[in-house]
């Protein structure tokens, strides 16, 4: 078994100590580092086309689906403070004709996710305008794309303060109100009008999201608030939890959310077995776990159930590459009406 | 296939915890980074870095300074980043 071991490179760059930490040893790091610090003039401002793919093999109470979904970002800045960004999505859903047998049938779904112009004021002001993803709570903005998530599933919560379609149409500003070296507050503002636009569709809200952020100890507390004011006007809130320890690969998230039609949590813990295991197979690994229940109150919908729901994830994840990885899981869905395996 | 997934985590999770730690190796990779710490002016950017990537996702491998400074335009926005931030980060990757 070949021993895991930091290399280091002729040249030292700061980098090298990151990702020593991150698990990336070996020949393959100093390219890396060789790519990065190689450039003498600084760095580029070109426009980027991006983005992620991926394939979902979905098994829900024995009827399987089929989710292929293609995402592309596009980044197009205009000298150091303006940039044009947008991220598009193409989902396929295929489900067997008679839910276990039978030829698969569905369709692919478009959305555009965001399309923006930010003006990069100064630290205090980010301006945003356009169609922007709604920041309440952990997961719409941050978690949301394919390749940044755990788990296939967001979480029963992700629906509040995300209607009507998780985004925005109009002004978003946001920054950091104060910074220390030991702590930074953060915020977001923002006012969305209503559209029925095809794949730009908004509801009207006005909301807002704050967090103190420790870097030293990479934990960050927050809450979040929006006033829904399109038809039955409803107050949603949220508080969550981000903490990612210095002492080992691990990912820790937790949410509480409320709204009218309910109230529900979930907890997420990811660990990487790169401090574990000199094994080059077990340290490209992650477990993943996540425990979240759900309360409707005056009958849910929404996007929230109907009915009492509790549900357990667990997940294991295979990074093969810095940008290809393998995420498997499986979960069993607690409610009064059924149980299900997923 | 639920089995399956099922095995497979519950065969990694012993198998991890019984391998050989690798203590040795990861701390010393530590020491050397917080020993330059207060030496090197692209330390700072590095802390920037490694804190505020590893809030939503692992951290990038690589990155082509070509798009470097569009790249941290976008998570400047995202992650709600100061300008200092930003001057750290730029003086860090495409130095």
């Amino acid at each position: 078994m070949p021993r895991r071991e930091y290399v280091a490179t002729a040249e030292p760059s700061p980098l090298d100590s990151i990702y020593a930490n991150t698990g990336c040893v070996g020949p393959p790091c100093s390219l890396l580092f060789s790519q990065s610090r190689g450039k003498e003039n600084g760095a580029g401002y070109i426009p980027i086309i991006s983005g992620g793919a991926g394939y979902i093999h979905n098994v829900t109470g024995g009827g399987p689906t089929l989710e292929p979904q293609v995402n592309p970002v596009l980044l197009v800045p205009f000298g150091r403070h303006v940039l044009l960004e947008s991220r598009t999505d193409f989902t396929g859903f295929f489900a067997r004709e008679n839910f276990t047998s039978g030829p698969f049938k569905g369709k692919v779904f478009k959305d555009v996710e965001y399309a923006q112009l930010d003006w990069l004021a100064d630290t205090h002001a980010i301006v945003v305008g356009g169609h922007y993803l709604l920041p309440f709570g952990l997961y719409n903005e941050r978690l949301g794309p394919i390749w940044i998530r755990n788990l296939q599933d967001s979480p029963f919560t992700a629906s509040i303060g995300t209607r009507t379609s998780g985004a925005g149409n109009g002004l978003m500003v946001r920054g950091v109100a104060a910074q220390t070296p030991t702590m930074s507050l953060q915020y977001t503002a923002y006012y969305s009008v209503p559209s029925d636009v095809e794949q730009l569709g908004s509801g009207r809200a006005a909301g807002g999201d704050a967090s103190v952020f420790f870097p030293g100890h990479r934990f960050e507390v927050g809450g979040s608030a929006q006033r829904f004011l399109q038809d039955h006007h409803i107050t949603n809130g949220a508080v969550y939890i981000s903490w990612q320890p210095l002492e080992a690969s691990m990912d820790v998230k937790g949410e509480f959310d409320a709204s009218y039609n309910g109230r529900g949590y979930w907890l997420e813990g990811a660990y990487k077995l790169d401090h574990v295991s000199s094994h080059s197979f077990i340290h490209k690994a992650q477990l993943v776990g996540r425990f979240q229940q759900v309360f409707p109150q005056n009958g849910g919908g929404n996007g929230l159930p109907r009915n009492n729901n509790k549900r357990f994830d667990t997940g294991l994840n295979y990074y093969l590459k810095d940008n290809l990885r393998l995420i498997s899981s499986y979960a069993r869905n607690f409610n009064s009406q059924q149980n299900l395996n997923v | 296939m639920n089995h399956r997934v099922l095995y497979a985590w519950l065969l990694l999770m012993p198998l991890g915890m019984l391998a050989a730690p690798p203590r040795q190796a990861s701390d010393s990779a530590r020491q050397t980074q917080s020993r330059g710490a207060s030496s090197q002016p692209a330390d700072a950017g590095a802390r920037v870095f490694a804190a505020n990537c590893s809030r939503c996702h692992q951290p990038p491998m690589s990155l082509s300074p070509r798009t470097t400074g569009t790249v941290i335009m976008h998570m400047r926005t995202r992650a709600r980043l100061s300008r200092e931030d930003e001057k750290l980060l730029l003086k860090f990757m495409a130095p």
